[in-house]
C-alpha cells in the first residue's frame, strides 16, 4: 500500500529529500551554466578579447530586441514566420497521416511507392527551392510549400511505420468479431498509433521551422529568416543574433504546447 | 449429443517463393456441443493453423470444416477466439474492451449490452468497468480477455495457448476461473497447449497431434469425476498417469 507522508519512515524522507535536492541541482546548474556562458561572452566583448561588432553580446542582443520591439518590427517578423510555420506544420501532419493511412490500407501501392519515399526521404528537398519559386512565386505560399515538403515526407514513413508495427495479433482479434477493413482503421490502428502520431509533432515542430526560415532565406518580404538575411548582409549581426533568440524562444514554446498535449494524452492512454 | 464441429480430411499447405510446406494431411475430428478439447503435438503440427482454419480466417487447401452443419468459409458469428495475450486495447476502458465485438456487425443492442454486463457481474469484474486494463492484474486482465471473447455469444471458443504467458501461480488460478465460466455458459471450447498438465486438468478429451504433416495421432478420453476443478484434478492418482502416456506419445 501506498503510505501518505506523514507514515514514511525517517529513511524514507532522507531519500526523498535526496531526490529533491538531485533535481533542484539539476535545474539550478542548467541556469548557472547559461548565465556563465552569456556572462562570459558579455566580458570578452566588453573587453573588446571578441569584437562585439562581429560576435554581438548579450547587451546588445537584448537591446536590439528592444528596439525591434518599440518599432512593431517584433511582433511582425515573428508572426509572419510563426504564421508560416504553423500552416506548414498542420498542412504537412495531416496530408502526411492521410496518405499514411491511404497507404497502409493498400498494400500493393505501398510496395509500388517504397523505392519513390526513400529517395524523397533522401532528397534534400532546398533543392526544389528553385522550383518552388518559378510554380508558386515569391511569397507566402511557396515558404509554406518549403516547410510542407520537409515535413511531409518523414511524417508519412513515421505514421506508416507506426501503423505497421501494430500487432497482427489484434488485428485478427478484430477479424474474428467480424470487424470489416474500415472499422479495424478506426478501432485499432488510428488509436493505437496516437503515441508515434505525438513523436511526429515532436519531429513535425523541428522540421517545420527548419523549413520555413529555410523558405525565407530563398524568398521573402518579411519574417525571422528574413531579418536573418537581411542583417547578415548588411552586417548587422545584432539583427541575426536577436532573430535567432526570438526563433529559440517560439520554437521552444511550440515544442511545449506540444508536449503538454502528449501529457494529456498519456493521462488518458494510462487511465 | 449432436456434433457442434467436424473436421474432413482436412489438408492444409503453405506456400513460400522458396519451399512449399505440408503443414497439415488427412486430418478428422469431430467436435460435440459441450465439450471442452485440447489439442497437443510437437511444435510445428499445425496447432494454431488448426484454429484459424476453423475460426474461417484460413482456407484448408482441401477438406471441410463444418459448425453446426454449415460449412465455414469465413469469420462466422459461431466462434470465439483467445489468444496467447490478452489484447486489450490500452486505450480504452473495461467496459468498452469488453463491448468491443458489439461494435461490428449490428451487434449493438441493449439485450446485447445487458449481456456483458451481466458476465461482468457475475464473474467479480463489475467494479472494474470504467478502469483501464493497465490498472488490472494479468489474471483479471485474461479474464476480461474471455469475456469479450464471450459478449458476441459464440457457440465455440478457440483457445490459443490463452495462459501461456501468465505466471505458473496465476496460470493455475486463471485456468480455474476460465473453465468454470466455460462450463456456467454452457460453451463448447477448443484449447491449443503445449502444457500436458493444462491439457490434462481441462479437457474431456485430448487430441494429439503427429509432427508435420500433422494429423490425429490418438484422442485420449479422460475419465474423471465431474465434480472436479481443474486444479483438482491434478491432485487425482489418474493425472500421473494421463501424463506419463501422452508423454510417450509425444515423445515418438
Amino acid at each position: 500500500m501506498t503510505k501518505k507522508y506523514e507514515q514514511f519512515s525517517a529513511a524514507h524522507k532522507k531519500y526523498l529529500k535526496g531526490l529533491k535536492i538531485k533535481t533542484f541541482s539539476i535545474h539550478l546548474t542548467r541556469v548557472l551554466l547559461l548565465l556563465t556562458l552569456l556572462a562570459i561572452w558579455e566580458l570578452c566583448a566588453a573587453v573588446n578579447l571578441v569584437d562585439p561588432f562581429i560576435s554581438s553580446s548579450p547587451s546588445r542582443i537584448v537591446k536590439q530586441i528592444g528596439t525591434l520591439f518599440e518599432s512593431g518590427a517584433l511582433v511582425y517578423h515573428s508572426w509572419v514566420t510563426l504564421y508560416e510555420t504553423l500552416l506548414a506544420f498542420l498542412i504537412s501532419t495531416i496530408v502526411g497521416t492521410i496518405i499514411a493511412i491511404i497507404l497502409y490500407s493498400l498494400p500493393f501501392f505501398r510496395k509500388v511507392l517504397e523505392p519513390y519515399l526513400i529517395v524523397l526521404n533522401s532528397l534534400p528537398k532546398i533543392a526544389l527551392g528553385p522550383l518552388i519559386i518559378v510554380w508558386m512565386g515569391t511569397g507566402t505560399k511557396s515558404i509554406v510549400a518549403m516547410g510542407f515538403l520537409i515535413c511531409i515526407v518523414i511524417t508519412t514513413i513515421s505514421m506508416l511505420n507506426g501503423y505497421l508495427s501494430i500487432p497482427k495479433e489484434k488485428i485478427l482479434l478484430l477479424k474474428t468479431m467480424g470487424a470489416s477493413r474500415l472499422q479495424i482503421l478506426s478501432h485499432l490502428i488510428i488509436p493505437a498509433s496516437i503515441g508515434e502520431f505525438i513523436s511526429v509533432l515532436k519531429i513535425n515542430v523541428g522540421m517545420s521551422w527548419v523549413g520555413t526560415v529555410m523558405g525565407e532565406y530563398l524568398t521573402s518580404k518579411a519574417g525571422l529568416g528574413y531579418l536573418i538575411v537581411y542583417g547578415g548582409q548588411v552586417f548587422k549581426l545584432d539583427l541575426v543574433m536577436a532573430s535567432i533568440v526570438v526563433l529559440c524562444i517560439l520554437a521552444g514554446l511550440m515544442y511545449a504546447v506540444v508536449a503538454i498535449l502528449e501529457n494529456i494524452v498519456n493521462k488518458k492512454h494510462s487511465g | 449429443m449432436e456434433n457442434l464441429l467436424e473436421l474432413k480430411n482436412i489438408e492444409l499447405i503453405y506456400h513460400s517463393p522458396k519451399s512449399e510446406t505440408h503443414a497439415i494431411k488427412n486430418l478428422n475430428f469431430t467436435v460435440k456441443s459441450g465439450e471442452f478439447i485440447s489439442i497437443v503435438g510437437p511444435s510445428g503440427s499445425g496447432k494454431t493453423t488448426l484454429l484459424s482454419m476453423i475460426a474461417g480466417i484460413l482456407k484448408p487447401t482441401q477438406g471441410q470444416i463444418t459448425i453446426s452443419g454449415i460449412k465455414v468459409s469465413s469469420v462466422t458469428d459461431q466462434v470465439g477466439y483467445m489468444f496467447q495475450r490478452d489484447n486489450l486495447f490500452e486505450w480504452i476502458n473495461i467496459w468498452n474492451n469488453v463491448t468491443l465485438g458489439l461494435k461490428f456487425k449490428n451487434r449493438n443492442t441493449n439485450e446485447n449490452r445487458e449481456y456483458a454486463k451481466n458476465l461482468l457481474e457475475k464473474y467479480g469484474l463489475k467494479d472494474f468497468i470504467s478502469h483501464y486494463p493497465s490498472e488490472l492484474s494479468g489474471g483479471m486482465r485474461q479474464r476480461v480477455a474471455l469475456i469479450r471473447t464471450l459478449t458476441t455469444r459464440p457457440q465455440l471458443l478457440l483457445l490459443d495457448e490463452p495462459f501461456s504467458a501468465l505466471d505458473y501461480q496465476t496460470r493455475l488460478a486463471v485456468q480455474d476461473d476460465v473453465y468454470s465460466i466455460i462450463k456456467n455458459e454452457n460453451k463448447t471450447a477448443i484449447l491449443v497447449t503445449h502444457d500436458i498438465g493444462e491439457a490434462i486438468a481441462l479437457s474431456n478429451r485430448i487430441i494429439i497431434l503427429s509432427s508435420r504433416p500433422g494429423s490425429v495421432k490418438k484422442i485420449i478420453n479422460l475419465k474423471f469425476d465431474p465434480c472436479l476443478t481443474p486444479f483438482e484434478r491434478r491432485k487425482d492418482h489418474k493425472f500421473n498417469n494421463y501424463f506419463n502416456e501422452i508423454w510417450d506419445l509425444l515423445d515418438t
